[in-house]
């Protein structure tokens, strides 16, 4: 089959570092994390959490807080494609990655279950309207495919993947993907119970790390092929150029210690985007700050890339925003492509011996053409997306070496 | 895009055998669970007995797995057996993707039940764990040693319909070679009251696949189906996936059968009259394993079954007010194609079309 070049035209993110994607990256140049204590629930947990404080959009009563994170993101994207008004001229397809929006976890509606033995239905039918896919693409009235990944920590950058095989083999004209996901009581107390949450302000990669904080956001790109770009008078010249994903079929919590999965997704992805390691200029890593997964992932990154890879954890800016974490650092990838820089890993202060590797400490500027986002999950899911600037040439091909 | 295995968990037992025997001798009575929120009242369910999720040998590195993860894992198990195909250990030829509409439920109920009980810092990291959606594919993924892509996805509408569509597209793009394609739902007291108050229930345990009410009863069901897709016809293929057609999609000419999953699920099923009442066979067998939004998978087992067998088996609850052209009896039959019929959410249709 002959895949269609991906070209991303559009992006959008939300988080506890910007409301939007200039807000973000003025946050990420100052370099100041923004993490305080839980304010949207109550909880006697004291660990630090990076929530949203400016949501512009306003929401229905009855919409669920992942649903307007995921608009914030989706609308910026549509704008930044061109793509505000319109899509109802193309077949759009909505794919995205969430956790806490799959669940009916109303705390009032199931203590009101299991002490009165019967509670209002207004929290099911928030719910039941709630499919994070299928609100999108009510709330901007898509013709197309809606599907909501689910596959915890690795889910947008899934939901991005998703996306690419749907372009690729014509299920539709342009995709809306990404992830989203709001700070929830749930995984706060799951996480707190496995022990990877840290009481401080996280520290990704770095020797003393203690364990992740948790996040909310949205990171959403606007996908479509190089042809509909072209023709629609939007051309890009960033590529969404490989996914690659893995199971370690390992355990339910850990990644596997030989980081096996990560590797297989890295070079699946690397392969479809027909590049070599030595292409990278940069990885924006999964780096949750936990003890495992940045040993793991680090080690890995050392065995692929070599000791001069520039790499960094956004997730000292962000939090770790679960569901939308592939999408949000897919979204921040682009944008260093496109800017040309990429921010100092925040948190991070010394190496680690089991690491042997820093990420970058200051804003660095990047010059090379090929960008990596990894992400790992729950499960052992791994996933790791390609992206490029630059033109191709005439055969379709991209021109590894320089502009 | 071939199907060449098949596995079903669901609540006349495990396995092709049993999906055969089920079809074969029709309708069987639900079990009845009592109510919780209504003292004296009960609810009819079709549940998966435990005996048929115990599995010494295939569950073995499971032990805290719950029910949903258990139900999975067996039907996907089932299925590659089923085919016959040696799946590549430790090699990536297989992707794995499971469609659910709830998801682990009952054990997020459970975990729900700890923050309240024992409050925010003393919960289950296990169940914890066992309340994500992607529990159940990862524990497939290592029950059968597979290293492929392996995707969780859900949607209350057509969930099933659109991880075929990925299906194919994993396939068409060399992703892999095959793709395990399958639906899990489990059904726990909190659903049942959530089904007491949302949906009407048959009181008599009969879905009634034809009679295409504004206001249709369901049984609510759960279990487990897999399809194993395989690019190449491997010579011991059940039939073709010919397609997914969504919405304004329509695939050309009429089948011999169509299966209606018409199951109560739904607030109006008035919709399915108007597909019902062309010239062409109509079939509905969820009244064998109950109602479910993800139903759709269990319906294209059973054409699978049906292509391979070449037989149309009767259906298993047969009112049939509207006089519509039901499959009313067993027979032997040239069976070339077979479409899947349902409605979503929002009324659109989506039709798989399975041929020979």
């Amino acid at each position: 089959m002959k895949a269609a070049n991906v070209v991303i035209t559009g992006v959008g993110a939300i988080s506890a570092a910007g409301a939007d994607l200039a807000e973000t990256l003025a946050t990420f140049q100052k370099g100041r994390p923004r993490a305080g204590a839980v304010s949207l629930f109550e909880t006697s947990l004291t660990y630090p959490v990076f929530e949203v404080k400016n949501i512009r959009r306003k929401g229905r009563d009855d919409e669920m807080r992942s649903i307007r994170l995921a608009l914030c993101a989706v609308e910026e994207a549509l704008m930044d494609a061109g793509l505000r008004s319109g899509l109802s001229l193309f077949k759009v397809g909505v794919c995205l990655g969430t956790t806490v929006a799959s669940q009916l976890n109303d705390m009032d509606f199931y203590r009101a279950y299991r002490s009165e033995k019967t509670a209002s239905m207004r929290s099911v039918d928030r719910y039941l309207k709630g499919n994070l896919a299928e609100a999108v693409g009510r709330a901007i009235e898509i013709r197309g495919p809606s599907l909501t990944v689910v596959n915890a920590c690795s889910s947008g950058a899934d939901a991005i993947g998703v996306a690419l095989s749907w372009l690729r083999d014509g299920v539709c004209d342009v995709a809306i993907a990404g992830g989203a996901d709001e700070l929830n009581i749930v995984p706060l107390c799951g996480f707190g119970a496995l022990g990877i949450l840290s009481d401080s302000i996280c520290a990704p990669f770095d020797r003393d790390r203690k364990g992740l904080n948790l996040g909310e956001g949205a990171g959403v790109l606007v996908l479509e092929s190089e042809e509909m770009a072209r023709k629609r008078g939007k051309p890009s010249l960033l590529h969404l150029s490989g996914y690659g994903s893995a199971a370690d079929a390992f355990h339910l919590t850990a990644p596997i210690p030989d980081g096996s999965g990560l590797e297989a997704a890295l070079k699946k992805a690397m392969s479809e985007a027909g590049i070599h390691a030595g292409d990278v200029c940069f990885v924006n890593a999964h780096g949750t700050a936990t003890p495992d997964n940045d040993r793991i992932e680090g080690s890995v990154f050392r065995r692929i890339f070599g000791d001069e890879i520039k790499f960094l954890s956004s997730k000292g800016f962000t939090g770790h925003t679960l569901g939308a974490a592939g999408g949000l650092e897919a979204a921040f990838t682009a944008a260093a492509l496109r800017e040309g820089w990429i921010p100092a890993s925040a948190g991070f202060a010394q190496e680690d011996d089991e690491i042997q590797l820093s990420p970058v400490r200051e804003t660095t500027a990047i010059s090379g053409r090929f960008a990596v986002s990894t992400s790992l999950a729950f499960g052992g899911n791994n996933a790791a997306i390609v992206m490029s600037r630059g033109a191709l040439d005439a055969s379709g091909a991209q021109n590894r070496s320089g502009v | 895009m071939n199907v060449t295995g098949v596995g079903a968990v669901f609540a006349r037992g495990r396995g092709i055998g049993s999906l055969e025997e089920a079809l074969r001798k029709g309708w069987v009575a639900p079990s009845r669970r009592p109510l919780a929120s209504s003292p004296g009242k009960s609810i009819p369910v079709y549940s998966v007995e435990e005996k048929t999720i115990t599995d010494k040998a295939v569950l073995k590195k499971m032990r805290r797995a719950d029910r949903f993860s258990k139900m999975a894992v067996l039907a996907a198990w089932d299925a590659v057996k089923d085919s016959g195909i040696e799946i590549d250990e430790g090699g990536a030829s297989l992707g794995i993707i499971l469609a659910t509409a709830f998801g682990p439920q009952v054990t997020a109920f459970r975990f729900l039940d700890e923050i309240i009980d024992h409050g925010d810092a003393s919960v289950s990291p296990t169940l914890f764990s066992h309340s994500v959606h992607n529990a159940a594919a990862s524990y497939v993924a290592s029950a059968l040693g597979n290293h492929g892509p392996t995707l969780t996805v859900t949607q209350f509408g057509l969930s099933f319909h659109q991880a075929l569509i990925l299906a194919r597209a994993w396939i068409h793009e060399g992703r892999c070679e095959h793709v395990l394609v399958g639906s899990v739902e489990e059904c726990g007291t909190v659903m049942e009251y959530i089904c007491s108050r949302k949906l009407g229930i048959s009181e008599d345990g009969r879905i009634r696949p034809f009679e295409f009410s504004p206001s249709p009863s369901a049984v609510p069901g759960e279990g487990s189906v897999f399809l194993l897709l395989s690019g190449e016809d491997r010579g011991q293929k059940y039939c073709e996936l010919r397609g997914v057609f969504l919405d304004d999609e329509s695939a050309e000419g009429d089948p011999d059968l169509r299966i209606l999953d018409a199951d109560g699920m739904s607030e109006d099923e008035t919709c399915y009259q108007e597909i019902a009442s062309q010239d062409v066979p109509i079939g509905g067998y969820l009244p064998l394993a109950g109602s479910m939004l993800t139903g759709s998978a269990f319906h294209c087992a059973v054409a699978a079954v049906m292509l391979r067998n070449q037989t149309l088996y009767a259906c298993p609850v047969q009112d049939n007010p509207h006089a519509v052209r039901a499959c009313n009896s067993t027979e032997q039959k040239n069976l070339e194609r077979i479409q899947c019929v349902r409605y979503g959410c929002l009324h659109e249709r989506a039709v798989i079309e399975l041929g020979r």
